[in-house]
């Protein structure tokens, strides 16, 4: 069976900075990956790169077969790789409603206007926001803010849900609470690919994890495995600690 | 090939978002294009006259236009010192602590910024003749001009220098206090706006070059003056462009290293927005000093001149003569301006769009800005002469009308526009328009939804702002209006000389108090806004 990504030899510099290079990998439909390392790694750019919003400078990208970015090209834009992204600043629209945010972001998909208030309502139902539906994102609370992000990302149910540091900057309560809450929603949902530099939410979220380090991938597994015997810094750190606890 | 609507529209749809956030060639080309409109009047005189400047150089600078602009220059410098030392401290202590009637008195203060300068002048004059001060007292001649010039010179540098304060972050106002107490934290801010301060300082110095009124009603005509004087008493177009060249030339060579140097420093203090500014401190001397100070700003820079006005109004009211001039210029006064309002926000939004979020092209469109801001704007207005009588009549519409002043207005004031935009730009978070790309929102969509509502209590105000300084200009309108078709500040500057006092005292009242509605109606619209969105 094809992976749903393939990636080959991918490589993105800034100028003389080289963020990353010869980073390779494959994601299979329904997998739940967790992409770890330290900041500053290169772990949002690469989900850029996955994303279409970047192009490598080396290196070739495949969604489902077909060859999505190569060299300073993207092949394919973002809008057309059936995905959905809930960004590190959340990246609400300030000047709309939640729920206008949500239909908004439903503007790729051919469907009448009424159809698409209701399916942006039940999306934020299920992220149980639908109560502050016509707020806009400035008179909500972070946590409210995430789960419009998360409602606006899964109202156009993509194949690809990518979250990129979704929990950074929230109080360890509500981080559980939302972790809880993403668990539920992405078991029934598409392919995940979780940006993180947590082990400890990648262990709550996703089943394999994929650990980059000084611009290459370090090691990639099962992330219950990797933390059994840990080979990059940032796993060993997450390992000591638990076993400091444990203790 | 045809191109329809609908290829247009298909096209529209095909530009992603992202596009807002990516760099790209489009960007240089569009910068340079837009500047290039700007500069294109003064560049078809300065093409027409090749030669002939470097030829008569020596002629122009041995007669009275050499010993005008050397009266100039000392003026421009009095004006910039001036301007730095009473604008610096009072913008720092605008900028860190907080005192009753703080706002009101900065929205005062921000009045003689959109008065013409003439206009302050001809309230100096009428005080001295009121006051019976000799007519080579210190309210004329070089200090009174200087004075006149410095009404415009003090909120400016305030204004930036409170921009730049905060500018600075909480964490380093509370290091600055902790280590020192106040004096130290003040120490500490003077010293890092200093730079910023100067450098306005002289930029309002270099502006007073370009700008004839103060210097001709206080008796110490300058540079600029004398242009105008050659193009329209004397009627003789060549001097006075080239005359307009050697102002630009001496412009230039002053402004390049300002605008070299304050470019970064505006695009570090002013555009800035990723850190939160110190909230202003309250303090209990402040609370006393801070209103004491401020005030007696006001009483110097604008109620002292205001006060000149009234005593003439004494003596009669010409209700009936002031109304009707008013009613004889108001409509061109007001078209003049909203063309150039709306054009300059169009230019001006359409710059800082392209100039986008490089660090490298935000500091050379703010060079640019700066540079084009100083310019004689009677450099602009002879290049549009020069281009309307070379041009065939059926251009007149566009070279030779009422839009032509809007026009040349425009690209005089859209600096002021551009500098909003880029601000306003630069407040908005990068991702929304990447969340755009991925959900495959169009680009007009994006636009018309998020960004012109993002945008609109920032372009708002500056349309007002550009509107309320097109309409003080006078030199360009002076130069360019129709027969018949002038501005109400056009026609104090005429009737200045031969009018009663009463007369232009009044209709200069009228023009600040108009001036000051438009300004309590662009504050207005601005907080209204800021609170819906």
């Amino acid at each position: 069976m094809t992976p749903l990504i393939q990636a080959r030899n991918l490589r993105k510099a800034f100028g003389a900075q080289t963020v990353f290079a010869s980073v390779s990998f494959e994601i299979e439909a329904g997998q739940h990956l967790a992409l770890l390392g330290p900041s500053g790694c290169g772990k949002s750019t690469l989900l850029r790169l996955l994303a279409g919003l970047d192009a490598p400078d080396e290196g070739q990208l495949w969604i489902d077969g077909q060859l999505v970015s190569e060299p300073g090209r993207s092949l394919v834009p973002p809008h057309e790789r059936r995905l959905a992204m809930v960004f590190q600043d959340l990246a609400l629209w300030p000047t709309l409603s939640a729920v206008e945010n949500v239909i908004l972001g439903m503007a790729n998909l051919k469907l009448p206007r009424r159809d698409r208030r209701a399916q942006a309502l039940a999306a934020l139902e299920t992220c149980q926001i639908a109560a502050l539906a016509d707020r806009k994102p400035a008179g909500l609370s972070v946590g409210q803010q995430q789960r419009v992000a998360l409602a606006r990302a899964l109202a156009v149910k993509p194949r690809l849900l990518f979250l990129d540091e979704p929990f950074s900057g929230l109080d360890l309560t509500l981080k559980e609470e939302l972790l809880a809450e993403l668990k539920t929603q992405a078991a029934t949902h598409a392919t995940l690919v979780l940006v993180t530099h947590d082990p400890g939410e990648a262990l709550a979220l996703c089943p394999h994890a994929l650990v980059l380090e000084g611009g290459h991938i370090v090691e990639s597994g099962w992330t219950a495995k990797l933390l059994k015997r840990p080979v990059s810094k940032t796993l060993r750190a997450f390992a000591d600690s638990l076993s400091r606890a444990d203790s | 090939m045809k191109t329809t609507a609908h290829d247009s529209k298909k096209v529209w749809r095909m530009l992603s978002c992202d596009i807002l956030e990516k760099p790209g060639p489009w960007r240089v080309i569009g910068l340079a294009a837009g500047l290039l409109l700007a500069l294109a009047p003064a560049l078809v005189l300065v093409f027409a006259a090749e030669g002939s400047v470097s030829n008569s150089l020596g002629t122009l600078m041995a007669g009275g236009f050499g010993t005008a602009l050397l009266r100039s220059l000392a003026v421009a410098l009095a004006a910039a010192l001036a301007s730095v030392a009473v604008g610096l401290p009072a913008g720092i202590v605008a900028g860190l602590y907080d005192f009753p009637a703080r706002r009101l008195l900065l929205a005062l203060l921000a009045l003689p910024l959109l008065v013409p300068s003439f206009i302050l002048a001809i309230g100096l004059s009428l005080l001295r003749t009121t006051l019976a001060f000799s007519a080579d007292g210190f309210l004329s001649g070089f200090s009174g001009t200087a004075i006149a010039f410095a009404f415009f010179g003090v909120p400016l540098v305030l204004f930036i220098t409170l921009a730049s304060v905060r500018g600075i972050s909480r964490s380093q106002v509370d290091a600055a206090r902790l280590a020192g107490g106040e004096r130290h934290l003040f120490g500490c801010v003077a010293r890092r706006v200093f730079p910023a301060a100067a450098l306005t300082g002289l930029l309002a110095g270099v502006l007073t070059l370009s700008d004839p009124g103060p210097g001709q009603i206080l008796g110490h005509a300058g540079a600029a003056a004398e242009i105008l004087v050659s193009f329209s008493a004397q009627y003789d177009f060549a001097l006075a462009a080239r005359q307009g060249m050697v102002l630009a030339g001496v412009v230039v060579i002053l402004t390049l290293p300002v605008a070299f140097w304050l470019a970064p420093q505006l695009a570090t203090g002013l555009l800035a927005r990723d850190v939160p500014p110190a909230p202003l401190a309250r303090m209990k001397r402040v609370s006393i000093l801070g209103p004491a100070l401020f005030s007696t700003l006001l009483l110097l820079i604008l109620a002292m001149p205001l006060a000149g006005f009234i005593p003439p109004l004494f003596r009669s009211v010409p209700a009936e003569r002031a109304a009707q001039e008013v009613a004889r210029t108001l409509g061109n006064t007001l078209r003049y301006g909203l063309v150039a309002s709306l054009l300059a926000t169009v230019l001006g939004l359409t710059l800082a769009v392209c100039a986008g979020r490089s660090p490298k092209l935000r500091v050379a469109l703010l060079a640019g800005l700066v540079l084009l801001f100083a310019l004689p704007p009677s450099l602009g207005a002879l290049g549009w002469i020069h281009l309307a009588g070379v041009s065939p009549a059926s251009l007149d519409p566009v070279l030779r009308s009422p839009f032509t002043v809007g026009l040349a207005l425009a690209l005089r004031f859209f600096p002021v526009a551009a500098l909003f935009a880029m601000r306003g730009l630069g407040t908005a978070s990068p991702s929304w328009a990447d969340a755009a790309a991925i959900h495959g929102v169009p680009l007009m969509t994006f636009a018309r939804k998020v960004v012109a509502p993002w945008l609109a209590p920032v372009l708002l105000p500056a349309a007002i702002l550009v509107f309320l300084l097109a309409t003080a200009d006078v030199s360009s309108v002076l130069l360019l209006h129709p027969p018949g078709k002038g501005s109400l500040p056009l026609a104090i500057f005429t009737v200045m000389a031969n009018a009663p006092e009463s007369l232009v005292g009044a209709l200069c009242l009228t023009y600040v108090g108009g001036a000051a509605v438009l300004l309590a109606l662009a504050w207005f619209t601005m907080h209204s806004l800021k609170r819906t969105s």
